[in-house]
């Protein structure tokens, strides 16, 4: 087993990374920007190692300092979260040569996948389906905007490297074609070092499914079940779920084989995550079309969500594989028990095209309540720097129905209260409130095409307790004395709104 | 009447009419924050203070401003340029996502206050329209 982990992330992640340690009896490094000097995971971990300045290409993502804090903490192995250098067969491979062990795949494989274009490739010729596209050798403009019109519009201009929604531009007429695939271009170079691009056909209202597969060096590949993630925003996902509402169990059995063949045609090793765009349109949901979207060869963010409803614990057995021991569990023990759904809490503000924020959480308390679990990875009081993602934390509902779990959610968020910086929390509730939502409806384009009376300012008063509540903050009093007040609240507050 | 106890740090139970509610309140008077039951409400508690800060200077007059701190990507238009709604004026890049500024009406772009590759704070004024 693996004597001492060093974590090469931040925030919510590597914390929960720690927590896994802890039980394990593993001591954890973990590493810093000077903008993390009194982070979270700098607090929790046994030991902490500065990398650098805030920008996360002077830290996070600098390998040469990244290994050389694993050398200098005597770590034997490297957890890579998600993000930063998770999907960077360039770092497995460094780990590797530097005697740590990688806890994820070995370096060619996710090179193989992790270039978006060869794992299309790689599935066609296992009898995946792949959405149907072009990938041009010749990546000058011109090639590609030919590309485009031999896929048909509206067509989705892809990075090679991508994901999260970077890199990606949708392409609705020819006279966007330049246009587009310079913007994503120049996104993909300066996210992912790469710029190669590729175009896909776009599948209309699809939804968003993929299974978790997790292999071992023994010959053992198994999936943990399915994962919708259908409500996302610009392909940024926001809320996700597992069992999906959409899938009847001849589907889930097609889409799970799908999976053990994508990962066994990759010789694929650790945890890794296959998405499908899935074609619910027709009127058998059995023989619903599905196509290979991409294979995510790390642990994603919204793994709770499978560990929740699957009851195991993604992290310890990812740690035991890159060990070198066998799985943990054979996929006859594993069962999905009711349903689970997680929020994504971001500093962002949804009145304003969902622009991150930076600042300081002035007030974060996180509700304490049953079948809820929160992933963060800040405290009140921390900053929220503005040199990465804008995740504040993850609640994760469990329960026995999708209903009841939806519901849980939303009671979980009513009782969140963050100040201080602008959030998504009351943008999460109206989506979980929507009825389309609550029906299980909703396909990809949902937020971006009918969402956006979901993010528009609410115009209501403010009620007259909170403005009460306003007005004793300001006299300070000790805890537990009372204010009686008696006086009219809208003489006193200007310039107030939702 | 109304009751209000501190019951923490922030945290107010407020009892009016038979009904109590778990108000939280954060920040210095003139930047309050306020939340309840999932609702955040924002602020100034200083009466002298201006309703709602406003960035028209006159009617026509219009400036756009960098929302958070952030990398001028691309600037694609000079004093003088006539925009329509809508257009693309400035590509903002913060958290490693592009911002794209956009023309809220049919404009004249009367000064251009930022470079490419500069960084840019917020409310630095980066477009000023007419």
């Amino acid at each position: 087993m693996i004597r001492r982990l060093l974590i090469a992330n931040r925030g919510e992640i590597a914390v929960r990374i720690i927590h896994t340690c802890r039980e394990l009896g593993i001591e954890t490094v973990v590493v810093f920007s000077d903008a993390d000097r009194t982070a979270l995971h700098v607090e929790l971990a046994d030991r902490a190692m500065p990398i650098g300045p805030p920008p996360a290409l002077q830290s996070y993502l600098d390998m040469a300092k990244v290994i050389d804090a694993a050398r200098t903490s005597e770590a034997d192995a490297v957890h890579p979260g998600y993000g930063f250098l998770s999907q960077s067969p360039a770092f497995a491979a460094a780990c590797a040569k530097a005697g740590l062990i990688f806890v994820g795949p070995p370096a060619d494989v996710m090179s193989r996948m992790g270039s978006k274009i060869e794992a299309r490739q790689l599935m066609e010729s296992s009898g995946v389906p792949v959405v149907p596209g072009a990938v041009p050798a010749d990546q000058s403009d011109a090639s590609l905007a030919r590309a485009i019109e031999r896929v048909g519009f509206p067509a989705l201009i892809k990075a090679s490297k991508g994901g999260g929604g970077k890199g990606m531009r949708i392409v609705e007429s020819p006279a966007d074609a330049v246009d587009r695939l310079q913007a994503a271009r120049r996104e993909a170079q300066a996210a992912f070092g790469d710029g190669t691009l590729y175009v896909e056909h776009v599948i209309e209202r699809p939804h968003h499914i993929e299974v978790q597969v997790i292999a071992d060096e023994h010959g053992n590949t198994l999936h943990v079940f399915e994962r919708e993630c259908s409500v996302q925003r610009r392909h940024q996902k926001v809320i996700e779920e597992s069992p999906s509402p959409n899938v009847t169990p001849a589907l889930r059995q097609r889409l799970t084989d799908s999976a053990i063949v994508a990962a066994r045609a990759s010789s694929y090793r650790n945890a890794g995550t296959v998405e499908f765009l899935v074609d619910l349109s027709g009127p058998d949901r059995d023989q619903a079309a599905f196509h290979f979207l991409e294979m995510n060869t790390r642990l994603q963010v919204e793994h709770g969500v499978t560990e929740q409803v699957a009851g195991v614990d993604l992290v310890r057995a990812q740690l035991v594989v890159a060990a070198g021991e066998a799985l943990p569990w054979r996929q006859t023990e594993l069962i999905q028990r009711g349903h689970s759904i997680e929020a994504r809490v971001y500093a962002e503000d949804p009145e304003h095209g969902f622009l991150p924020q930076a600042g300081r959480l002035l007030l974060y308390r996180e509700p304490r309540l049953p079948g809820v679990r929160i992933d963060s990875g800040v405290r009140e009081g921390d900053e929220i720097p503005v040199h990465y993602d804008p995740l504040i934390a993850k609640v994760i509902a469990h329960a026995e129905t999708r209903e009841l779990a939806v519901a849980r959610l939303i009671a979980a968020l009513r009782a969140f209260p963050v100040l201080g910086i602008i959030t998504n929390i009351p943008f999460l509730i109206r989506v979980l409130e929507h009825p389309r939502f609550r029906a299980g409806e909703i396909h990809t384009g949902f937020l971006d095409h009918e969402g956006a009376s979901l993010s528009e300012p609410v115009h209501e008063p403010m009620p007259s307790f909170v403005s009460a509540a306003i007005a004793a903050a300001t006299g300070s009093h000790e805890p537990g004395i009372a204010t009686q007040l008696d006086w009219d609240p809208w003489t006193q507050l200007s310039g107030w709104r939702p | 009447m109304t009751k209000v106890v501190r019951i923490a740090d922030g945290a107010y139970r407020v009892e009016t009419n038979g009904q109590s509610h778990l108000v939280y309140v954060a920040g210095p008077p003139a930047h309050r924050w306020a939340f309840w039951n999932g609702r955040v409400y924002r602020g100034s508690q200083d009466e002298t203070a201006p309703a709602a800060r406003s960035r028209t200077r006159h009617d026509a007059h219009q400036e756009l401003t960098a929302p958070m701190p952030a990398t001028v990507l691309k600037v694609l238009v000079t004093a003088g340029s006539q925009v329509k709604k809508g257009e693309t004026l400035v590509i903002l890049e913060a958290m490693k996502m592009e911002l794209p500024l956009r023309a809220p009406a049919d404009a004249t772009v009367t000064a251009v206050g930022c470079r490419e590759g500069e960084l840019v704070q917020p409310e630095t004024v980066l477009v000023e329209l007419e």
